[in-house]
């Protein structure tokens, strides 16, 4: 069961990295559904019966009946069943204030080099021009407060960019002590970002770092689909594709409808070498 | 203490003095019945101008049966609190009664954001916890509360908080303008005819909503006698002193779910957000708002039996839920 699967779909690929990094000794603050969710659901059947997670409606710990209604992420008896509390949003932000979220998991529309997060607005914000997203929601809240934050973001240029249009979410702002003269807690931010290609993390210099890629991709395809140049790992490792297990879990008992990992392309391994289906 | 760095955005007036004024003069410190019909509590609660705030949203138990009424009044002006929000603030701007929005999170869409293009709808920016903080300030009388989050992000210059130097840590620190709402429009599971409610399961701000706004309704899926309070207080989420109505309202949050009591209908919840997304909704207020002339038409006559039975035996959760 635990042997390398042969296909999969980039997505899948994404929530399995990150599900393999999630251990039973922390607390994760989930923002929202989608990836994040399911990567939790995910090592919570893996590896980590016993982690803890808890999202801004301030629910403690559930035991989720997936999958959920339509939007269904909160506030609904599937999303908080079975948890060890139940609070609310002032009560979470209590938590993450407190220094009780290890680790935060966000899904971003675009981030930058220095991790900051954008879910404000794409194009100009002056004069309402640029186009128009809901805004920061909890993502802020987890961002600033969480010790570690783990992003995820397409691997496409206009989403992996510079600068982002809009700061919606703290990421390492512009540079070392940048977080702390803007009053957030101090040793937190983010640490990771995936995409369904590669995993960054950051040097001390609060740098971008790309750190592995996946089986399918090259160094040079990830370099081509971001608006700037990271920093590059001493050695760039290559992840391990998603197992057997893994994906029999993840589409029998989470996203059975594939609701979340119907998307991206699909991937499979064809004379000995993983790469992009014809489609 | 020193001031750092300062939003530039307007904000509602911030006036703890004022306000504990209005408790005393206004607040019905007694306990007297506020039974009415949602026609009634709108008519008499909201007016326009306010600063209006709902607790959840239209998909998950929030105030639904309210925001309709309140299209079907033609309030206008209202200034939004749009947190953890889907299409709530949306059908108000349509619906042509809100023109101002505070921010944590709301589904924009088309329609909103032209609005806002041409200066239709003003905004300002927050974050979700950041507007629940600011009502937990005015929920505790006080001016303003600190917070560790949102220094150094864009929406800072266009919010009112203040980054400012902690007099005792001497550390930077963010400050929130206390919120203390007009009128605000919460949903629940259960309420007296008083006004003593309850919140089964998780939820936004109930609490700190109906504490720190002027006027309150509280729309219930169940009216309970008084004894059912007395019998297990600690689950009693809002005391009746801070509500001025009490609305009967089952399937009040229709199309979305009441955690225990109904799952959402699917259905529902994809018609608004298609029309948030296509960015008109006039064909939805037609047929969900300005077609009935009450919730009890709405359920009868465009919701239906079937409907509202299907999503109560969907609904297969009761722990928690049960009193």
């Amino acid at each position: 069961m635990s042997t390398p699967a042969e296909q999969f779909s980039e997505r899948e690929f994404v929530i399995c990295q990150i599900a393999r990094l999630v251990e039973d000794q922390y607390i994760y603050w989930v923002g929202g559904g989608g990836e994040p969710l399911n990567s939790v659901l995910l090592a919570k059947r893996m590896t980590a019966p016993n982690l803890q997670y808890l999202t801004e409606d301030g629910v403690i710990g559930p035991e989720a009946l997936v999958p959920f209604d339509p939007l269904m992420t909160m506030i609904s008896s599937r999303a908080n069943y079975r948890a060890l509390q139940w609070g609310t949003m002032n009560y979470a932000a209590d938590l993450a204030h407190l220094g009780y979220v290890d680790y935060g998991i966000l899904n971003t529309l675009q981030v930058d080099r220095f991790g900051n997060v954008n879910s404000t607005v794409v194009g100009k914000y002056a004069g309402g021009e640029g186009r128009r997203f809901g805004g920061p929601g909890g993502a802020d809240s987890i961002a600033a407060l969480a010790w570690r934050t783990i992003l995820i973001t397409d691997q496409q240029k206009r989403k992996f960019v510079d600068r982002v249009d809009f700061i919606s979410s703290p990421g390492f702002l512009d540079g070392p002590g940048a977080r702390e003269r803007h009053g957030l807690p101090p040793n937190t931010g983010p640490w990771r970002v995936y995409t369904p290609w590669a995993r960054f993390g950051y040097d001390k210099n609060c740098q971008l770092t790309l750190e592995a890629i996946a089986p399918y991709v090259s160094v040079d395809q990830v370099l081509g689909e971001m608006s700037f140049k990271p920093v590059l790992a001493a050695t760039v490792e290559v992840m391990e594709a998603p197992t057997d297990e893994e994906l029999l879990i993840l589409r029998t008992e989470i996203d059975v409808g594939g609701q979340v990992t119907d998307r991206g392309r699909w991937v499979e391994l064809k004379d000995g070498k993983y790469q992009f289906a014809q489609q | 203490m020193r001031v750092i760095e300062e939003g530039k955005a307007e904000f509602l007036k911030v006036d703890p003095d004022g306000y504990r004024g209005y408790v005393r003069d206004n607040k019905p410190h007694q306990m007297v019945s506020k039974l009415m019909s949602h026609k009634d509590a709108v008519e008499r609660f909201i007016r326009d101008g306010d600063y209006l705030a709902y607790d959840c949203n239209y998909f998950q138990r929030g105030p639904s049966s309210l925001i309709r009424e309140i299209i079907r009044q033609n309030r206008k002006n209202l200034w939004l609190c749009g947190k953890f929000t889907y299409v709530a603030c949306a059908l108000l701007v349509e619906g042509g009664c809100a023109d101002r929005i505070d921010i944590g999170f709301i589904g924009f869409g088309p329609w909103i954001s032209r609005a806002v293009r041409e200066g239709k709808c003003k905004i300002y920016e927050y974050s979700n916890a950041l507007m629940t903080l600011r009502l937990k300030a005015g929920a505790m009388g006080l001016p303003f509360l600190p917070a560790r989050s949102f220094g150094g992000t864009d929406g800072f210059e266009r919010s009112a908080c203040k980054l400012v130097e902690d007099p005792y840590t001497k550390q930077p620190v963010l400050l929130v303008p206390a919120l203390n709402p007009d009128a605000a429009i919460i949903h629940v599971h259960q309420a007296d005819e008083f006004g003593n409610a309850r919140v089964f399961g998780t939820g936004i701000t109930h609490q700190e909503c109906a504490l720190a706004s002027k006027r309150v309704i509280v729309s219930a899926e169940e009216i309970v006698s008084t004894d059912e309070f007395r019998r297990d207080p600690a689950r009693t989420s809002i005391p009746h002193f801070a509500v001025d109505a009490v609305v009967h309202a089952p399937f009040g949050a229709f199309p979305g779910t009441v955690q225990g009591y109904y799952a959402s209908d699917p259905q529902g919840v994809v018609e608004a957000m298609g029309a948030l997304y296509r960015g008109d909704f006039r064909e939805y207020l037609k047929k969900h708002v300005y077609s009935v002339a009450s919730h009890e038409e709405y359920l009868d006559k465009v919701v239906g039996a079937a409907k509202m039975i299907e999503m109560r035996r969907r609904e297969t959760i009761r722990e928690g839920y049960v009193s």
